[in-house]
């Protein structure tokens, strides 16, 4: 049954479940590790008088082995629609040009990129205000504490980040500050481990990433739906109201063309197509972006 | 406890699959207040000898599908030893589910038990 020798410290176990679950989801990692993590800390806390080695032989008794587990976690995955987002296949092999339409990751992309500026600007602002105020303050006796405030707030902001990022664009993403990684208890201990952990700092980046990635969303999302809106709208009044506001004086056939009936008609149908291009373009954008969160958010 | 043949081991897990969930509901409700998750796996492994077929670790994933269903509320609250811990709750709509399975799991036991006791029978 078990493949290779069995772990014998907490931190191998669960090393040993990570390997097990190569494959699923990053949040649905993060989340049987947060399970196994707290059921044996507690298991630890619980019968002290046992090594660590001798409570880990007799866990993977009680608790099952990291394979086992791993495939509890996978067969819940997979019986479980709804709430938890699936993992999405590459989509362009999914949907055709036009069902597009009907994809709710594409409105939700859509409306994170149009978010994607205020959220960005915000981070971005947060991040270099604590940043340099933090290097202000650390010749004075408020420094460290400052610090350290500035570094939990960094963390907070990812994990809101998080669920935005869970809610609009499908990827999972954590639901809970990363936990310590030990059992000690200890202010200075959790400190510590916030400073040394990765995430941490791989966070920041994000957050200070977030203000041209924010900006370059926003300005594609807004462009996209203004062009083919607008072009939509110009037609459609030029063809009720007969008034003509194309102007277009270098292409004088394109100025006549536009001016009749099915040349109207021929921008409607191209406008209607340049929103479906959107629609690709949000959808494309919403997945690598949820690429580079996962990347970067998530601790594994 | 003898080693098992695999399809053996399959075939408790297969039958662990559904009625895990009915514990795990059971196991709350009469609790009557939230538990979290290692108080919890305490608590089946006291439930009987099943406790030993049921691996504790496989109770965390179907708290999780529980929860994701509306069946429990759960919330997590820092602890001073390690990780935060999630607590679960009993909602009423997972009452109410614990009162139909109970219903299925009757009369599943009761059909399964005719078919035995038919088979017994039989020279």
């Amino acid at each position: 049954m078990s493949a290779g020798p069995q772990p014998q410290t907490v931190r191998a176990y669960l090393e040993a479940l990570r390997r097990a679950l190569k494959g699923c989801s990053a949040g649905l990692i993060a989340d049987a590790l947060a399970d196994c993590e707290e059921h044996l800390n507690n298991e630890l806390a619980n019968k002290p008088e046992l090594g660590e080695a001798a409570l880990l032989a007799s866990v993977i008794e009680t608790y099952g082995s990291p394979e086992e587990i791993a495939e509890e976690y996978r067969s819940m995955e997979a019986t479980l629609s709804g709430p938890f987002p699936k993992p999405e296949p590459a989509p362009s092999r999914r949907y055709g040009f036009f069902n597009v339409i009907g994809d709710p990751r594409a409105y939700g992309a859509l409306l994170y990129m149009l978010l994607s500026l205020a959220t960005g600007v915000f981070y971005f602002t947060w991040t270099v205000m604590g940043l340099s105020l933090t290097v202000g303050f650390a010749i004075l006796i408020i420094g460290i504490p400052f610090a350290l405030l500035f570094v939990a707030s960094e963390r907070v902001l990812a994990l809101v980040e998080g669920r935005l990022v869970e809610g609009l664009l499908g990827v999972r993403m954590p639901r809970r500050l990363p936990a310590a990684a030990s059992g000690d208890e200890t202010i200075f201990a959790r400190i510590r481990d916030a400073l040394t952990d990765a995430r941490t700092w791989s966070s920041m980046f994000y957050l200070l990433l977030m203000l041209p990635l924010g900006v370059v969303y926003f300005c594609i999302a807004t462009i996209g739906l203004s062009l083919s809106f607008g072009v939509i709208y110009a037609a459609l009044w030029s063809l009720v109201t007969g008034e003509s506001h194309v102007q277009i004086d270098d292409a004088p056939w394109l100025q006549h063309l536009l001016s009749t009936a099915p040349g109207l008609l021929l921008l409607v149908v191209l406008g209607v197509m340049a929103f479906f291009v959107v629609l690709h373009i949000a959808r494309g954008v919403g997945w690598i972006h949820g690429r580079i969160a996962e990347v970067l958010l998530v601790r594994l | 406890m003898a080693e098992e043949t695999t399809y053996t081991r399959k075939f408790r897990k297969e039958l662990m699959a559904g009625l895990s969930s009915l514990v795990l509901l059971a196991v709350l409700a009469r609790a009557g207040r939230e538990m979290y998750g290692y108080e919890i796996a305490k608590a089946v492994k006291a439930e009987g000898e099943g406790g030993l077929i049921f691996k504790q670790g496989a109770i965390y994933p179907v708290l999780r599908s529980l929860n994701a269903l509306g069946l429990l509320d759960s919330r997590v609250e820092a602890s001073a030893f390690g990780p935060p811990r999630r607590y679960y709750a009993i909602t009423d709509e997972g009452r109410q589910a614990l009162h139909d399975w109970q219903g299925a799991w009757t009369d599943m036991r009761q059909f399964v038990d005719e078919a035995l006791l038919a088979g017994a029978a039989q020279p």
